[in-house]
């Protein structure tokens, strides 16, 4: 059986961040693809629009660190622009059988990226959220 | 995300995320290898307020610099997973409560090195 109060604290509240999916405002799909697409026309191929991961974190199999200072908060290579990143977050809630829970751990972190990155062999324009 | 879901108070130093029926996954042993998931959506509103301490951090070996403030960090969040009937509301926003957090502005990469020279 899933331990509900484990879900709080590790789960649910951890996706976007390690895959660069972003959330999407409404009910748009997050899994628009960013890979390079095959010309079947001969035209010029120079990339997608996938960010590059942080090298140093991507060889060893992540996409971000847990924010502290002296480190890279970025999750994203070749970027720049508005960047804010928190971790510890915690509180109370209630489920739907009106039991209060607590939720967050040390490692429960969000963060937004606003700016320029450069992918596919030009500079692109966009919003992240890690969740 | 769209733009939009993301604004600034008019000084800049307070920023406001709010999404909406975000797909997610609900991963209880995770990060266990074969930690099972299940398909959740959420909506939250995540509010950063800047203090007055400034904060650098570079390290122009790895090619990153982030300049800002020290800041204050507040969650709220509504969280379903339909599939077992199960949903979490959290308390209200002033009611959260975060270990760090930071908001200014990064450039890393080709853009670090633009900046440098």
């Amino acid at each position: 059986m899933i331990n509900r109060r484990r879900l709080l604290q590790l789960g649910a509240f951890s996706l976007a961040g390690p895959s660069l999916t972003v959330g999407l405002l409404g009910a748009r799909s997050a899994s628009q693809s960013c890979s390079p697409v095959i010309p079947n026309d001969h035209s010029p191929s120079n990339g997608g629009s996938c960010p590059y991961p942080i090298p140093w974190l991507d060889k060893n199999g992540n996409h971000n660190q847990s924010p502290m200072p002296n480190v890279e908060l970025s999750n994203i290579y070749h970027f720049k622009g508005k960047l804010a990143r928190g971790n510890g977050f915690h509180g109370m809630g209630t489920d739907n059988k009106g039991n209060r829970l607590a939720w967050g751990t040390p490692t429960t972190d969000y963060s937004y990226m606003a700016g320029e990155y450069w992918a596919g062999r030009q500079s692109r324009q966009r919003t992240f959220a890690h969740t | 995300m769209p733009s939009d879901g993301l604004t600034f108070s008019p000084d800049g130093k307070t920023a406001t995320l709010q999404m909406v029926n975000v797909p997610i996954i609900d991963q209880p042993r995770w990060p266990a290898m074969d930690a099972e998931t299940t398909p959740a959506r959420m909506d939250f509103k995540l509010v950063f307020k800047a203090t007055a301490e400034p904060v650098t951090y570079e390290d122009p070996a790895r090619h990153y610099r982030f300049e800002g403030f020290k800041a204050s960090a507040r969650l709220e969040a509504m969280l379903r997973v339909e599939s077992i009937d199960f949903t979490f509301k959290t308390d209200p926003l002033e009611t959260s409560s975060s270990d760090f957090a930071v908001m200014g502005f990064e450039t890393n990469g080709q853009y670090y090195d633009a900046a440098k020279s």
